[in-house]
């Protein structure tokens, strides 16, 4: 079946339309669990471009370009709508964009969208933009739901990696809270109060996970702790602590791991300790010889018109050894994150060629100064438009 | 620095010199690990074979 087009033809999707997207985009609010207005904007301008488009029931935007068989080769580019909250005042100043999202991750998902419209797609290929709801919480609805419902041949996730990154994999996750309760004692007699004794667990598990991955030069392959919160309180009967304390998972660690470490660590406290774990996610690493990472990394080096001047400061220095071919094309950068993305929920499951790719500095995430460079942008989306179609021609 | 290409299915450790065997056919941009130095390269060329060592992996915080 040939892929047919519902509008004007996609490929001339210009990037005056593609700039005002992303503005449209973040302009609509979307916090995690409010996203439907923001959906339905996304929806109805991914029709406009050429895709069918429609509101999943997880609440996701989708759209769909390509042949609609279903044996076709599907490359899906999974992005997600929501964001943390802050308003950050929307304003264009020069070539820079401001505004909450324009990095996490509307930045990526609406240069997903620009470019399924303007890829040129073979027969028997399809390409899928979803809009995933709830990524920024722990819920992550949109990408469970799309485990589940949709299938992929390739995937990319929408995160910012920089114009010239490619994100290989992110760490796993597990939060953890204890509820620490033990008999209110004189503060001159020998107990330990509940504030003392949940440092004290926050000491062991600590001290645990240092060991559990001790050797490992990278923080990719430790085991980060950080100690979120804790309270304490007391009521003449009971001390009472919380304490929520977060785990970054590497590769080989499972989340009941840390459990088990936590469970130890209050074995013998001597107070009357209760758990509660949330957040589980496993760490994934994708092949960096994948499809979708060989796609993205010779995209980047042909990638010629922005000048260095237009691109983030962090960007590395050009490396005559990696710009093949005589010209000025970005330096690609493979890159592994010590966060948690939907690649985290997706990757298990799909089980196909996958990698993180989107504009932006991820440094701006879930700041007042959240901005990015409109020419990143748009140099993303050409890159995107010729890795979707090298990966197509690579699938077939 | 690129390797020297030595035949289809083999190919000189830009690095080291070391003989890189490939039990198959490579693919543009696959990279491979050299079994002397255990330095990773990329595939920049298929006709003939040609390696170049591969970016290194740089950590990043967030998502």
């Amino acid at each position: 079946m040939t892929a047919t087009r519902t509008q004007t033809d996609a490929r001339t999707i210009t990037d005056a339309q593609a700039t005002q997207l992303l503005v449209d985009l973040v302009s609509t609010p979307s916090l995690s669990m409010h996203e439907h207005a923001c959906a339905a904007l996304l929806t109805a301008r991914m029709s406009a471009l050429g895709l069918e488009s429609f509101i999943d029931a997880s609440g996701s935007a989708v759209g769909v370009r390509g042949d609609r068989s279903p044996d076709a080769t599907e490359i899906v580019l999974l992005g997600h709508i929501d964001t943390v909250p802050g308003v950050v005042p929307v304003r264009m100043e020069g070539d820079v964009f401001y505004g909450r999202g324009s990095v996490d991750a509307k930045g990526p998902l609406a240069a997903f969208t620009i470019a399924a419209g303007r890829a040129a797609l073979p027969p028997g290929v399809r390409v899928r933009v979803i809009g995933a709801v709830e990524e920024e919480s722990a819920t992550s609805k949109g990408a469970r739901f799309a485990a589940t419902n949709y299938r992929a041949d390739a995937c990319i996730i929408g995160e910012p990696s920089g114009v010239e990154g490619v994100t290989l994999g992110y760490k796993g996750r597990l939060i953890a809270r204890l509820d620490l309760e033990t008999d209110s004692s004189h503060s001159a007699g020998p107990e330990a109060t509940a504030a003392e004794l949940a440092f004290e667990v926050w000491s062991r598990v600590r001290a645990a996970c240092e060991a559990r991955t001790a050797g490992s030069n990278r923080i990719f392959d430790q085991v980060q702790t950080r100690l979120r919160s804790i309270h304490s309180d007391h009521d003449g009967l009971a001390d009472r602590a919380v304490l929520t304390i977060g785990f970054r998972i590497p590769p080989g660690v499972l989340p009941t791991e840390l459990e088990a470490i936590c469970a130890e660590a209050t074995s013998n406290i001597g107070a009357r300790s209760n758990w509660h774990f949330v957040g589980h996610e496993v760490a994934h690493v994708a092949d960096r010889s994948n499809v979708v990472v060989r796609a993205l990394m010779g995209a980047i080096r042909s990638e010629t018109s922005v000048g260095r001047e237009q691109l983030p400061q962090h960007s590395p220095t050009p490396n005559p050894r990696l710009h093949r071919g005589g010209g000025f094309g970005m330096t690609p950068t493979p890159k592994l994150k010590t966060g948690t993305s939907d690649m985290n929920v997706i990757g298990p499951i799909w089980n196909c060629p996958i990698a993180a790719y989107g504009p932006g500095d991820s440094s701006l995430d879930h700041t007042p100064n959240e901005h990015i460079r409109i020419s990143e942008y748009l140099a993303s989306i050409r890159i995107l438009t010729r890795a979707i179609e090298a990966i197509a021609g690579d699938l077939l | 620095m690129s390797a020297t290409p030595t035949t289809a299915t083999a190919c000189t450790c830009p690095e080291c010199e070391a003989n890189v065997p490939f039990a198959r056919r490579p693919l543009q941009g696959e990279v491979v690990r050299c079994p002397d130095c255990s330095a990773e390269l990329e595939v920049t060329a298929l006709d003939p074979i040609t390696l170049e060592l591969a970016p290194e992996v740089q950590e990043d915080w967030g998502e």
